[in-house]
């Protein structure tokens, strides 16, 4: 139980770094846009991974509130396969679904890409853990 | 119930015990695996940019070392131009065995004319050159053409394109050269003759035109002949040619390498202080947990347990807890510092290359010995003194 407590709390921090950091991370919190010829400026994609990201945050630390609270085995388990899933699309995000900018000096490429992926792997690998220890929990009665 | 069944029951017991213990072996390998791969890497990759440069002796425009050294690892644009008429001079000097110039260019950033992101470009002599000729023999045997050219192990060409657009002007990508992790790695090579030709089309095809001047160079690589001495040969550049900076190859990126003793003298200092921190608080927890366990262990004894029996069950349980938190936090640190490195490379100011899938696994190994060793030292002395106690003493206290 103490292992799904844990897990429970460290799925909540990773939501908020995947909801936070990419805020202060993307070339629009830079100063950067790309900017057409009539003169007006378009958001750089990397800007719309950090917004997919803040989107995808709040189910994963609705998870890890949900996990902390829960007594059943089933959620338990439910819930963790959700966690597993979740961290997938949290890499899948910077990396296929939407990516960053190119330009390997941008601080999207350098910092937001690879915290993203981090996070997803832990976040995968904790929700891993989570469900192998639901599997050995004795329910508790409600 | 075997001895590591046993233990792994007192640690699933005692949550707080093993996770602090659990906690200092995470922290204390992956901070050590962390710093070993980055002073080895930036190490590594210094010394593969000075072989793939291959010289002896560059000789670089007074001034205009350190601007060199920076484009050569880190990318930064550089303009050091000097008389092609430096070549000949330097030819002359006894000693030198063959001379070739190179000159560094720079492709545009965001511009329609220009497929790629920033990079140098090197212009080269092929008539001369003795730097990429080793690699072309085997690789390409007829050298490069008109148009042609090599790229670092990072320069490819764009998604559903044919060719490298620089300046307006078509290149075509040969081949790519190993990884040095250096900028090199992102630097293009190609002959004097394609650069004029570069220059020509730019001038109305691309938004800016190609810098190119005939007759300058950036640089003149030297090769010293068999039993000359680098250094005399160096010295005498400096003294017959005017206005050149003769850097010795073991001299060549002293500024990064003094950068590295001093990220290594500090790196090496954090990892000394976390990791007597850790040993000590280890050996306090475990320490504390002897003490609170001696009826236990008097138990034990009273059942015929034998005071190395005892030991052993001590130390296991301490071997387990730094099994499990040194591999995931190795794990960690590997995958941290190869997801991080172009922002450690900004950092530190250094480039760094990242190992071989077999020296990584080395260096892991490595890390799960040293935390394996270091907790179980840590755990050795309370355990020893808990497993000398007479049984009758220990569950009578």
């Amino acid at each position: 139980m103490t292992i799904i407590k844990v897990a429970a709390v460290l799925i909540v921090v990773m939501a908020l770094v995947i909801a936070i950091v990419p805020q202060f991370t993307d070339c629009q919190s830079q100063g950067r846009a790309i900017e057409l010829a009539n003169g007006k400026t378009v958001a750089m994609k990397c800007h719309w991974t950090a917004t997919a990201e803040l989107a995808l945050a709040i189910p994963i630390a609705a998870v890890g509130i949900l996990l902390g609270f829960s007594r059943r085995k089933e959620s338990m388990r439910n819930l963790s396969i959700l966690g597993i899933v979740l961290g997938a699309v949290a890499i899948l995000v910077p990396t296929t679904l939407i990516g960053v900018c190119a330009s390997p000096d941008m601080l999207c490429n350098s910092v937001m890409r690879p915290l993203l992926i981090l996070m997803g792997v832990l976040l995968v690998v904790i929700s891993v853990i989570s469900l192998i220890a639901s599997r050995r929990i004795t329910e508790q009665p409600a | 119930m075997s001895l590591g069944r046993l233990a792994w029951r007192n640690i699933s017991g005692s949550s707080f015990r093993s996770a602090v213990v659990f906690l200092c072996a995470l922290v204390v390998a992956g901070l050590a695996l962390s710093t070993v791969l980055i002073l080895r890497g930036a190490r590594d990759s210094l010394r593969l940019a000075m072989d793939r440069l291959g010289a002896d002796i560059i000789v670089v425009p007074q001034g205009s070392e350190s601007k060199v050294e920076s484009a050569l690892l880190m990318g930064v644009p550089t303009s050091a131009s000097m008389g092609r008429e430096t070549v000949a001079k330097i030819a002359a000097i006894p000693g030198v065995a063959a001379v070739s110039p190179q000159l560094y260019l720079s492709s545009l950033s965001n511009a329609s004319c220009c497929s790629v992101p920033e990079m140098l470009m090197v212009a080269y002599d092929p008539q001369t050159d003795f730097t990429l000729r080793p690699w072309l023999q085997k690789n390409l045997p007829g050298g490069l053409k008109l148009g042609e050219a090599i790229g670092g192990t990072y320069v490819f060409v764009p998604k559903g394109e044919q060719n490298i657009k620089l300046y307006g002007y078509f290149v075509t990508l040969k081949g790519n050269l190993e990884p040095t992790g250096t900028n090199l790695d992102r630097t293009m090579f190609f002959t004097f003759d394609t650069a004029r030709d570069m220059a020509r089309i730019s001038q109305t095809l691309a938004e800016k035109p190609l810098a190119y001047t005939p007759n300058i160079i950036s640089s003149v690589l030297v090769k010293v002949a068999p039993g000359e001495n680098a250094h005399d040969v160096a010295v005498q550049i400096f003294k017959d040619v005017p206005g050149v900076t003769p850097i010795e190859s073991p001299n060549l990126f002293l500024a990064f390498r003094k950068q590295i003793t001093g990220l290594l003298g500090a790196m090496l200092a954090v990892l000394a202080i976390t990791t007597v921190l850790s040993l000590v608080l280890v050996g306090l927890v475990f320490s504390m947990a002897a003490n609170e366990r001696r009826r236990e262990m008097g138990v034990l004894r009273a059942l015929g347990g034998t005071r190395n029996f005892v030991f052993r069950i001590l130390l296991a349980e301490a071997a387990l807890l730094a099994l499990a938190g040194a591999v995931p936090g190795l794990l960690l640190a590997a995958f941290s510092v190869y997801l991080f490195r172009s922002l450690i490379v900004r950092s530190i100011g250094v480039p760094f290359l990242y190992p071989s899938p077999l020296a990584l696994l080395a260096l892991i190994l490595g890390g799960v010995i040293l935390a394996l060793a270091g907790v179980t030292l840590a755990a050795s002395l309370p355990a020893y003194r808990i497993s000398r106690l007479d049984a009758a003493v220990a569950m009578r206290e």
